[in-house]
């Protein structure tokens, strides 16, 4: 599994973003949301238990991300059209204002290693990416175990208080 | 400008002239000098100075440029504080301490990176950080500035600063 430090690798998949099926489908890369912090969380399965809370959880504090110059983008290895019936059939998930991912192919959640032996479906995790593509956190949970948006704002927070006033700067540190 | 200049109290008629000239110093490039007004005037809080100082330069800075000049009177007002206990303090162990400040505008401004420096310079030098004042003038130098033009913007500050609490002062007399 990629880890802290690693680039996020580079990927094409569809993905559902609305529910008007005339418009619902568009392509999403690694290039995609240039300039901004990417929030990626994976869920194994549409239309099981645990995933629509978390995921309407995670859409409840959209803003705050974007807040935070963040795009989030949640996906599981289901296809487009089974994302679309999900968000249509879901009072929780009509008005999703995020993305899902289709990874169909497995591509993406191979190359982050996070498809469970067992399961052969996407685990429960969330990655924090940087505007450069460099993985700044991850996550896993049990399949079973849904997770807290607000937790990973914490962390998002964390990680863009970096000290860039010159002020703070010590001896011999590089400049910007 | 007119209307403010007008509004100058006689006692302080060596402010009005020196800030019409300020703004004209062959020194700072348009953008630099206006900048450096805008900055200084939100840093110096007087509502018709600040008002005063923004109309005109939204007609003589690119609207990026505003908002960045704007953008580090805001950041500065917090560094500058926070700098200054550390420093202040005279205890060491303050600047171990992670600030955990989001200060992402420094980066993401948009604007000449030199001259949002000499932006927060004028701000530190207006909100009285000596340690952010010796940082961002030490970076300016490090970046090809010359003292003469750091000094022209520090002009522009000193007037500004001046000017609005003279405004302060005539309109708390005229509600008195």
């Amino acid at each position: 599994m990629l880890g802290v430090g690693q680039k996020f690798p580079a990927f094409s998949v569809l993905a559902t973003i609305s529910t008007d099926p005339k418009n619902a489908f568009t392509t999403i890369t690694d290039q995609s949301y240039e300039g901004k912090w990417k929030v990626y969380f994976f869920w194994p399965k549409d239309f099981t238990f645990v995933c629509p809370t978390e995921i309407a959880a995670f859409g409840k504090v959209n803003a705050d991300f974007a807040d935070r110059d963040a795009q989030v983008l949640g996906g599981s290895t289901d296809s487009e059209f089974v994302h679309l019936a999900w968000r249509t059939h879901h009072a929780d998930l009509k008005d999703l204002p995020f993305p899902m991912l289709a990874d169909l192919k497995h591509e993406l959640c191979n190359a982050l290693g996070i498809i469970d032996p067992n399961a052969g479906v996407a685990q429960r995790a969330t990655f924090i990416v940087d505007p450069q593509g460099v993985i700044r956190f991850v996550s896993v949970n049990d399949l079973s175990v849904g997770r807290n948006p607000q937790e990973v704002l914490r962390v998002l927070d964390a990680l863009q208080t970096d000290e860039l006033c010159p002020c703070n700067w010590q001896k011999g540190e590089a400049t910007l | 400008m007119e209307a403010l200049y007008a509004s100058f109290p006689e006692y302080a008629r060596d402010l009005k002239l020196n800030l019409q000239n300020v703004l004209k110093q062959t020194e700072l490039t348009e953008q630099q000098a206006w900048g450096t007004a805008v900055a200084s005037a939100i840093a110096s809080r007087n509502p018709s100075l600040t008002q005063a100082v923004v109309g005109e330069a939204a007609a003589r800075l690119s609207p990026a440029a505003l908002n960045a000049a704007k953008a580090a009177a805001a950041v500065m007002g917090m560094n500058n504080i926070y700098y200054r206990f550390q420093h202040l303090s005279g205890n060491e162990k303050y600047a171990q301490i992670p600030a955990r400040l989001r200060m992402q505008v420094i980066r993401s401004h948009g604007s000449d990176p030199v001259d949002f420096e000499l932006w927060c310079t004028a701000v530190s030098a207006i909100n009285g950080c000596g340690v952010c004042v010796a940082s961002h003038e030490n970076v300016l130098r490090g970046k090809g500035m010359t003292e003469d033009t750091i000094v022209a913007a520090i002009r522009i500050a000193s007037v500004v600063h001046a000017a609005a609490a003279v405004f302060d002062a005539e309109s708390a007399l005229v509600t008195a």
